[in-house]
């Protein structure tokens, strides 16, 4: 849900490849993992093959709640896919959105790390929030939270440490204008978060065997 | 015990929700009505272009291109059905 909506040349080039290259170090940690693991879990590609297609189609969708928004399905990547397939994930959907022009090019690399923080704290909390809910749902729809306000955090961290290429406002103006938008944002986090609930609700009721191996 | 495990689990969902709904109506009410891309480039000081999504079901529109957007997708479908077929689930 968190997503730079800039185009490109809003960022310097020199800030466009610092984030680029920490995108790529996380791609190849999560492509390095993936190779030293000795048996391929062949089940999670299908499932990393679903959840691909399901965040590409709704992340592309505009819903017109707060003048409109968009999903995109981050931490059900992070619960069903988990962190490592989740970075190769949103690496993709990044660049298949760009494909067909929504966000830029040079923003991909500041985008997987924000869409990352999304899919490992989400993957995260609901992992750790076994302890608190024995409820699907409600660990899921909580894990959606955490994770789309970190992800909200770090977008504006990103674009804060960056700078904005041609604009005159101050750090206290941007910082102000963004928590505004990430504020709004959150809203669409109730409907996200309800989204999720409901599909892993349902997995761990129809086929729970997929929820149980969703460590990697 | 598990009945007190899912009523914490209730709690705090509801008590999220209820914050954040609080929070983003306020900041709504406070930005007004706006498109995401148009929301951005406000919060930035950046010049604000009027968004135009061309198709538009019932307020809901695709970001991009319309085409490519269904071609992609088509392609994503057919290799999550290979996947399924070959690799199960």
């Amino acid at each position: 849900m968190a997503h730079i909506h800039l185009e490109d040349g809003s960022f310097t080039l020199f800030w466009v490849i610092v984030w680029w290259l920490c995108a790529l170090v996380l791609i190849g940690s999560a492509l390095f993992l993936l190779r030293i693991k000795k048996t391929k879990d062949v089940k999670k590609i299908t499932m990393a093959a679903f959840v691909t297609a399901a965040s590409f189609a709704i992340f592309q969708v505009q819903i017109p709640i707060f003048g409109g928004v968009h999903l995109n399905l981050t931490p059900l990547i992070g619960i069903l896919a988990g962190p490592v397939f989740g970075t190769l994930i949103v690496f993709i959907v990044n660049i298949m959105s760009a494909a067909i022009g929504h966000g830029g090019w040079g923003l991909i690399g500041a985008n997987v790390l924000v869409n990352f923080s999304e899919v490992i704290v989400a993957y995260l909390s609901y992992r750790g929030l076994k302890k608190v809910t024995s409820s699907l749902f409600f660990r899921a729809g909580i894990a959606t939270f955490v994770g789309l306000i970190c992800g909200n955090i770090v977008m504006i961290a990103i674009i804060l440490i960056s700078g904005i290429q041609g604009i005159t406002q101050s750090t206290l103006q941007i910082l102000t204008g963004l928590s505004l938008l990430a504020a709004v944002n959150m809203g669409v986090a109730v409907i996200e978060a309800f989204i999720t609930g409901l599909i892993v609700a349902y997995i761990g009721k129809v086929r729970p065997d997929i929820l149980e191996g969703t460590v990697s | 015990m598990t009945l007190f495990k899912d009523k914490k689990g209730i709690i705090i969902f509801g008590v999220i929700v209820v914050i954040i709904v609080i929070v983003a109506l306020t900041a709504y009410s406070m930005t007004g009505p706006m498109g995401i891309e148009e929301r951005f480039n406000h919060a930035l000081g950046l010049p604000i272009n009027q968004e135009d999504h061309g198709n538009n079901w019932f307020g809901f529109s695709i970001e991009g291109n319309t085409l490519l957007y269904g071609i992609i997708l088509a392609v994503l479908i057919v290799a999550s059905f290979v996947s399924y077929k070959y690799l199960k689930i």
